[in-house]
């Protein structure tokens, strides 16, 4: 048997979405195939996606062999996690610092970068976003800090 | 006749008004830019604009977003001829002769056949947008919900049919798509579906966050992990102009692209590369310099180029007759619309005539403003080229969280952009492709509704969706469609086709 990782590991997340999404579907009513209520198309779809989540999967056992690929974990969590520093800032430390935590963050991820090179990104940028969303847009956001 | 000479006459009245005239250059501008640069897309940077086009007239940001698309299909090409390496997907197969064409001193040669041929593409495009708009749109207005669903659904299966990769696993992710765009209030009943009591999910994801989470984030995680491939330019430009057997050999190319282009763009999920493509095999199937192809022929850039750009105009079709997106960027478009208070469908050409006709003579004027930003002025696109990916991310990044942020001045959106960027992240490694994805998000609530109203029509009887002749017929081609990519015949040419 040579097995595909990927379309294995693919069949198993449409199927355990779908089996989420039909145990919530509980809280819905279904109606009639004349009067849908909430429930009925979820619960289509859901069902279909499982079917072709089994399908992926009993495909992906014989038509391999194909593993799977290695993560850039550094980069993933380096990235996901600026842009998280930048929510978790934004409302208290305002929009310049949270500019400047989030690059600094994410030029981590690269391992070129230099600190003067990230310094002057940082100060480009927060010049660039305040003439465009401040000055020019005004989007409704604090630049300062407000922590005190 | 007449009545598009009236039309397209309103049209340009809109589409010339100074507003209208610098967005259109403004958008062409972004899209050369993000088309050259290898590494951003038109996906994710309309998803990364489209907060700035709230404050817009809804023609205005639309004809701004549309200038994105068809001006990404200019700079690819030049990143693919000078550097070997395609700024945008559609322009993979540029690479294949333009760079060789370089490589022989010609790339002036390749860069203005390209733009010129993109240029005449463009133009009959627009032209064929014109004319078959108000006939499809009468067409349209005769659809019952039953036919609509149809639709759709052949709108859905043609997107994954034709999406890179396994057809079922595109098919799986089509479904997917539905089932997220199920969160929300429902509509009729207004009852929370899926919402796990978040207020913020209350009116459903938004589609910005998932766009720019699987497109533009996912992207970015992918564009670091593998090392930076760049190479120096060292090809020098040379002269733009073509010698006159060079342009005898691109007359032919150019039509056929255009013709091939058109014809692929309307198709949901075909778009430029797949046209691109498709006209590259043709020129070196009827081509009488066979031998050339490999070493520099020009047929194998003016075809392509011609097409790629035919079909980036073609796909607002299904768009602006129809209601339905046929690929990612059309997605966009839709939900640009929505936001901007207009549900797009058949009934939009005529309660919005300024759209419609505005947006068509703007594509026809950006054309030719694009053929004045790439060709003289291709020296500044190489240096765009000389400014590094690591400087680019963190601005992307940061435009993305500010843009996701101001949607709704919420921190929530950004929170799920991270979610969907490490659900892009899983997807791209598992090759399940994120396009079909994104059709079936935005088509899936529209479906619902009409699914609903044909089954309250019919009193629950289902025959009523092979009973119409137009639903049938719809749901037949889906079928049918569905049926060639089991044979396995059509499925390596299709694979074939899509790798480049």
């Amino acid at each position: 048997m040579k097995i595909n990782a990927k379309d294995v590991a693919s069949g198993l997340l449409l199927i355990l979405v779908a089996a989420a999404g039909l145990w919530l579907n509980q809280d819905h009513t279904l109606g009639s195939a004349r009067r849908m209520g909430p429930g009925y198309m979820p619960m289509l779809v859901f069902w279909i996606q499982m079917g072709l989540g089994a399908i992926v999967l009993g495909i992906g056992l014989f038509n391999g062999p194909d593993p799977l690929d290695r993560w850039a974990w550094r980069e993933l969590t380096l990235i996901l996690a600026s842009l998280c520093v930048f929510a978790l800032l934004l409302e208290r430390g305002g929009l310049f610092l949270s500019i400047a935590a989030t690059v600094a963050v994410a030029a981590l991820a690269d391992r070129t970068h230099r600190p003067l090179g990230v310094l002057g990104l940082i100060i480009f940028l927060i010049a660039l976003c305040w003439f465009v969303f401040i000055r020019e847009l005004d989007i409704r956001v604090s630049i300062w800090p407000t922590f005190f | 006749m007449e009545l598009l000479v009236t039309n397209l006459a309103h049209g340009f009245g809109v589409a010339l008004t100074l507003e209208n005239l610098m967005f259109a250059l403004l958008g062409a501008f972004i899209g050369t830019a993000i088309g050259v640069l290898p590494g951003i897309g038109p996906v994710a940077t309309i998803s990364l604009l489209l907060p700035i086009t709230f404050g817009m007239s809804a023609t205005t940001a639309i004809i701004m977003l549309a200038g994105i698309y068809y001006g990404a299909q200019y700079g690819g090409s030049t990143t693919a001829i000078l550097l070997n390496l395609p700024g945008e997907v559609s322009s993979v197969v540029t690479t294949l002769e333009g760079y060789k064409m370089a490589r022989n001193g010609r790339a002036g040669a390749a860069l203005t056949i390209s733009a010129v041929g993109s240029f005449f593409a463009g133009t009959f495009a627009t032209i064929l947008v014109a004319a078959s708009g108000p006939v499809l749109t009468q067409v349209a207005l005769s659809f019952g919900p039953a036919d609509y669903f149809s639709l759709m659904m052949l709108g859905l299966i043609i997107s994954a049919v034709l999406a890179q990769g396994s057809v079922i696993k595109s098919i799986g992710m089509v479904v997917l798509g539905v089932a997220l765009g199920l969160v929300g209030t429902d509509v009729q009943t207004g009852q929370q579906r899926f919402t796990f009591g978040v207020p913020e999910m209350s009116d459903g994801i938004g589609f910005v966050p998932v766009a720019m989470g699987m497109f533009g984030i996912a992207e970015i995680i992918l564009n670091l992990e593998r090392p930076e491939s760049r190479s120096v330019l060292t090809t020098k430009v040379g002269s733009l102009f073509l010698t006159r057997a060079e342009t005898k050999r691109a007359i032919a190319p150019v039509l056929r692209g255009t013709l091939i282009g058109s014809a692929l763009g309307i198709l949901p999920g075909g778009g430029a590369s797949l046209s691109a493509f498709g006209s590259y095999m043709l020129e070196r199937k009827v081509s009488r310099f066979k031998h050339e192809f490999g070493s520099g022929a020009i047929e194998g850039v003016a075809g392509p180029e011609a097409a790629n750009n035919a079909a980036a105009q073609t796909s607002f079709i299904p768009l602006l007759t129809l209601g339905i997106p046929s690929n990612a960027v059309m997605a966009l478009m839709v939900g640009a619309l929505i936001i901007q208070g207009i549900q797009p469908g058949p009934r939009m050409v005529e309660a919005q005539p300024d759209l419609f006709w505005g947006l068509i003579c703007s594509m026809w004027i950006g054309n030719l403003m694009l053929l004045v930003i790439n060709l003289p002025m291709i020296g500044m696109w190489v240096k765009l080229l000389e400014v590094p990916y690591r400087h680019m991310y963190p601005s992307i990044l940061i435009f993305c969280a500010i843009g996701v942020y101001s949607l709704n001045n919420n921190v929530f959106d950004v929170y799920l952009t991270v979610a969907f960027g490490l659900f892009g992240y899983l997807c791209s490694k598992l090759r399940m492709e994120p396009a079909p994805m994104l059709i079936g998000f935005v088509l899936g609530p529209m479906m619902e509704e009409h699914l609903r109203r044909a089954m309250l029509l019919s009193r629950g009887d289902p025959a009523v969706f092979i009973e119409r002749p137009i639903s049938a017929t719809l749901l037949a081609i889906g079928a049918i469609a569905l049926g060639a990519m089991l044979l396995p015949n059509l499925r390596h040419k299709k694979e074939e086709a899509l790798s480049g």
